[in-house]
């Protein structure tokens, strides 16, 4: 597979996320979706390091580094999400609209 | 060539498991088999290592944490699906999306690398560069990670509160 079916692999994957995030109300699977947005973005790198980069490290390492973000950001998400349930015995994105104008 | 299609195959059918299913437990299985169908990319990638710690912390910490998330925060009714006309707005999004960034990479043309090199694919390679040229940035994000560490408990824990109607709400 060329560079082209790599990437198009990874926009149907960002594109598959992007639909979890914005049509579900669950918070936890928003959660699922970006991280299949990220995963997209990392095969991306992967792809063009493998065939268009001169380099082999710096695809790698810069995926290393998404893959120790999504951790921390996975961390701070499932606590916020605790939280909230704690707080309304639900987790519905749609209630939480004290901020709304 | 049907390595990379059973692949594909796997992953886009994980993900839409994982998009479309309205039990979140099996949305969250559906995220595992994506996952794993994308570390087997990374691995035809050439890209072993990265591979397995796309297995090591993607499926084995970040789905595991999310199944722990799920059991805190059941809130053991089935849910409400969405309404037709927010999952339709959704699809129109993301599928325009699609179309806009696949006329883009279909018009675009990839330079392939200068040099004749064969380069180095070894997991050495890789260490010397985080040591070296990107020390700061791997400091920097194990600085990050223990910040979320830390306030993540901070979120999570439970404090208890002097205002009445706050510990009114509590389940205790």
């Amino acid at each position: 597979m060329t560079v082209h079916g790599w990437v198009f692999f990874s926009l149907m994957l960002f594109a598959l996320g992007l639909y979890a995030v914005l049509s579900r109300r669950n918070l936890i699977a928003i959660l699922i979706g970006i991280e299949l947005m990220l995963n997209a973005a990392s095969i991306n790198f992967i792809a063009f390091n493998r065939f268009v980069a001169d380099d082999a490290a710096i695809g790698r390492i810069i995926v290393l580094f998404i893959i120790g973000l999504a951790a921390a950001e996975v961390a701070i998400a499932l606590s916020i999400v605790l939280n909230v349930y704690r707080q309304r015995h639900e987790i519905d994105a749609e209630a939480l609209d004290e901020l709304k104008g | 060539m049907i390595a990379e299609g059973l692949v594909v195959f796997l992953t886009l059918f994980g993900a839409i498991l994982a998009v479309t299913q309205r039990n979140i437990v099996r949305a969250l299985f559906g995220l595992g088999v994506a996952l794993g169908g994308v570390a087997l990319a990374f691995l035809l990638l050439n890209c072993p290592f990265v591979a397995a710690m796309e297995v090591l912390i993607y499926i084995g910490g970040i789905t595991v944490a999310l199944a722990f998330g799920v059991m805190l925060s059941s809130t053991g009714r089935i849910e409400p699906p969405e309404g037709a006309g927010r999952r339709a707005l959704a699809a129109v999004t993301a599928v325009a999306l699609f179309v806009a960034l696949a006329v883009v990479i279909w018009t675009a043309d990839f330079a392939q690398p200068a040099s004749t090199v064969e380069p180095d694919w070894s997991v050495g390679y890789l260490g010397r560069f985080l040591l070296d040229r990107f020390n700061v940035v791997f400091e920097l994000l194990s600085v990050v990670l223990l910040v979320a560490i830390i306030g993540a408990i901070a979120i999570a824990a439970r404090y208890d509160s002097p205002d009445p109607t706050a510990s009114e709400e509590d389940e205790s």
